[in-house]
């Protein structure tokens, strides 16, 4: 086992930690494995490319997080509108932190295997609390390390010592009331819901990082025209209520020299809430290991979920009575898995986002009017892009041993599973998805686009068939681990499936140019999707001999 | 070798059943007739073959030479009709755990051809005789070990299947739901099912099967009764039988060697 350079900072600590009655060693014991065991956790923050084998993703990670503080930059540098230009920063910071540590961190914080194991072995529980409370520490320490050490080196040559000495005092205060708050968050939960309904609700947030991890990227990259920091600000009385706000205060109150009430109200809060909060924290430590058991037991809902709109879409889009049960199947595995959606959600945001992209990048030369009589709407395609990412994530699922269900039942015609699976694809994520793009698009340039909308469709059930024979091809649904989901031999097909999707955009867009053109592309479409996917998924195949 | 003969009918064939897993030889050659009302002990050593041979007959595993005819259907035409009277319980005890025992067991029942509400009706009765009918709509993930157990059996006896395979199903299962399964097992017996039972726990395996099989390197050692392999083998318990047959006679050493390696730690601390 590695021996950790953050341990042996603690060990200078050692005196400090024996007279309080702790049991130092056995401590350092404790923390060295879980370090050693973080290190072999993926973050989150590495979900679109992980490979689990590579060693220590966590430093790697953190190597990230410093790219993603250079955000934080522009927001020191220019100016010194501190309360603004502060809050911003502080803003940025903590919701990444806060994201971070609800996502990666939930498996520390919610471990309940630390019961069974030390639980059971001579240790004190001051020991072993305070063993988690300085696991949780170290892992803010690098995190906000990592996340802020650029800017402040930076702010440290612009601004001076005095506001970088600032920064560092507020920093650690920050990380403090992060780790109390997502603590206190979970123990809210915990008190009233059940432990099922928090790992739903720590999933959405990993979805939520995840989503706007890249999309902040495409935003940051195309924003800085829009950053202009000459904005007066005026203090409301709601500002109390944003915690970013209140770390901008103590740069106006010790750097501009501005003593107003709000600036020292604003800055003791800095000071105090975390402080405060530390002590709500201990309070509720009690009752929060008790609620811990929750996750333990089945205490989930026990009511009958009812799905008439899956009802009617069985019957609209299935034939055979087993096409209907692979169909309702996969919607449920859709729907409820939460590492499957955890994968693929994430790209369904990016789906929504990418047709947007070019329209602002257009608009910010062009007017409005300009926009909606152009043919932009073609870019509309890019939503196809998330077929590409999820047909390719079918195949997996956490789950995947569970797949000899497929083999030991009476099934003739496999390829019922896959037609199922993929129209279950279609229907539950890709047509809300489209749908929702194509009423905005067509707010913007006017119903005369739903011909185009119908071509587009038609493109995406065609791509959804390719993509399912190049990748996919003949590998059950749900049936093979995460583990391997970044597979090399995959990324040339996937190269080539961007491509298509870029042609198709670029062949209708000069369909577009011939007069009527646009509905011959439409029956040709129409024609090619009925023969590839009875030829690649037929209804009916005879019985042949192994 | 004793061949038990009953008036049934045979379900089970395998003649000359080998397997080889990359150059290694799993099963050596196993010939194997089972009659219908049969409850089969199949047990043998860890990677004795036991779960291949069942695998292969579930059409789980491909590439085994030698025949298999199931219901005086070779399997290997390709026809997986056959598999509609068979129930399974694998021993992993892998399920697709986010969903509800509700939507899983309707999901399987429908597989074997029952319509949608038949199958949710009567998973539900049987989820209530099997006490789960408070967790019917929670996601099997919540569930103990011996819960999700249940819902596995369930599963495997849902479409009324003629041939039952169970790998460990007793695994996790408090003494009463023991109890339970025992009985189903015989009484489904008595109706002329037929049970394939593979275990590592050999008094349950004497108690309740009527005829044992022990494999070992791939090929059939004993097969009989248990009153057959006791005479023959005129030791006490199947356990006994089983390694004087498996030819294991050195536990005492191997024990008395542990307890000593761990007397020595104390010693040093």
């Amino acid at each position: 086992m590695h021996n950790f350079l953050s341990l042996k900072i603690l060990d200078k600590c050692e005196r400090m930690f024996s007279t309080f009655g702790i049991d130092y060693n056995l401590m350092r014991q404790i923390l060295q494995v879980k370090l050693t065991m973080d290190q072999r956790r993926v973050p989150t923050i590495f979900n679109q490319n992980a490979k689990q084998e590579t060693k220590n993703q966590f430093l790697k990670s953190l190597g990230l997080y410093a790219l993603y503080g250079l955000i934080l930059i522009p927001f020191i540098v220019f100016g010194e509108n501190y309360i603004f230009q502060m809050g911003i920063v502080f803003g940025i910071a903590m919701f990444m932190l806060m994201m971070s540590m609800i996502s990666d961190f939930s498996t520390v914080l919610l471990d309940i295997r630390d019961k069974t194991i030390l639980d059971t072995k001579p240790i004190s529980d001051k020991t072993v609390s305070v063993a988690k409370m300085v696991h949780v520490c170290i892992y803010m320490t690098q995190l906000t390390g990592a996340f802020a050490l650029i800017p402040l080196v930076v702010g440290l040559f612009t601004q001076g010592i005095l506001f970088t000495l600032i920064f560092i005092v507020e920093l650690v205060l920050m990380g403090l009331f992060i780790v109390v708050l997502t603590a206190l968050i979970y123990i809210f939960i915990l008190r009233f819901f059940s432990g099922e309904r928090l790992k739903d609700i720590i999933n959405y947030v990993q979805i939520l990082l995840s989503i706007s991890i890249i999309v902040g990227y495409q935003i940051v990259a195309r924003s800085f025209e829009f950053v202009e920091l000459d904005v007066s600000f005026t203090f409301q009385w709601w500002h109390v209520l944003i915690p970013p706000i209140w770390f901008g205060a103590p740069y106006e109150l010790i750097l501009n020299q501005q003593l107003s009430n709000t600036n020292i109200v604003l800055s003791l809060l800095v000071l105090l809430i975390p402080i405060l909060s530390i002590f709500i924290y201990a309070r509720l430590v009690p009752s929060f290991e008790r609620n811990l058991q929750k996750l333990l037991n089945n205490s989930g809902t026990n009511k009958k979920k009812r799905m008439r709109i899956n009802q009617v879409w069985q019957r609209l889009v299935c034939r055979s009575e087993l096409e209907k049960t692979f169909f309702q199947f996969s919607s449920l595995i859709l729907k409820q898995e939460r590492e499957f959606k955890l994968k693929v959600y994430p790209s369904l945001g990016m789906g929504i986002v990418f047709p947007f992209i070019f329209l602002f990048s257009y608009i910010s030369t062009n007017s409005f009017e300009e926009l909606s009589s152009s043919k932009l709407y073609v870019t509309i395609h890019f939503c196809n892009l998330i077929i590409l990412t999820v047909v390719h994530m079918l195949r997996y699922s956490s789950n995947y041993k569970a797949a000899w269900i497929y083999q030991t039942a009476p099934i003739n015609n496999k390829f019922v599973i896959y037609r199922a699976t993929l129209k279950a694809f279609l229907v539950k994520l890709y047509i809300p998805i489209f749908g929702l793009v194509s009423i905005i698009f067509i707010a913007i340039f006017s119903y005369q686009i739903i011909p185009d909308l119908i071509i587009v469709f038609l493109t995406a059930l065609l791509i959804t068939i390719i993509t399912y024979r190049l990748i996919n091809n003949k590998v059950y649904p749900f049936s093979e681990s995460f583990a391997f989901a970044q597979d090399s031999s995959t990324t040339a097909i996937t190269f080539l499936i961007m491509f298509i999707i870029a042609i198709s955009a670029g062949v209708h867009f000069m369909i577009t140019t011939i007069p009527f053109g646009i509905y011959a592309y439409g029956v040709i479409l129409f024609v090619a999707n009925l023969i590839s996917w009875k030829k690649i998924l037929p209804t009916k195949v005879a019985i042949s001999k192994r | 070798m004793i061949i038990i003969e009953t008036s049934q009918q045979k379900v089970i064939s395998l003649k000359k059943l080998t397997m080889n897993y990359g150059g290694n030889r799993v099963l050596t050659g196993v010939d194997l007739d089972v009659y219908q009302g049969q409850i089969i002990g199949y047990i043998g050593p860890n990677g004795a073959g036991k779960s291949t041979t069942v695998k292969i007959m579930l059409g789980l595993v491909d590439g085994y030479r030698g025949s298999v005819e199931i219901f005086d259907q070779d399997i290997a035409n390709g026809d997986q009709a056959y598999k509609q009277r068979i129930g399974y319980v694998p021993e992993g005890g892998d399920l697709y755990d986010n969903l509800t025992a509700c939507e899983y067991l309707t999901f399987t029942g429908r597989l074997y051809g029952l319509n949608e509400q038949e199958a949710e009706y009567k998973a539900s009765r049987l989820i209530e005789k099997f006490g789960l009918e408070d967790v019917f709509h929670t996601r099997i993930s919540a569930y103990s070990k011996g819960m999700k157990q249940k819902v596995l059996i369930i599963a495997s006896l849902l479409h009324d299947p003629d041939i039952i395979f169970l790998d460990e199903p007793l695994n996790g299962l408090d003494a009463n739901s023991v109890m339970i399964i025992k009985e189903i097992l015989s009484q489904l017996a008595e109706e002329g099912k037929t049970i394939f039972y593979s275990s590592h726990i050999m008094d349950v395996v004497e108690k309740i099967s009527n005829r044992i099989i022990l494999l070992a390197d791939g090929k059939v050692i004993a097969d009989g009764s248990f009153e057959d392999l006791r005479q023959k083998n005129k030791e006490g318990t199947l356990e006994e039988i089983f390694n004087q047959l498996t030819g294991f006679n050195q536990h005492k050493q191997i024990a008395d060697d542990i307890v000593s390696i761990v007397k020595e730690v104390e010693g040093d601390a």
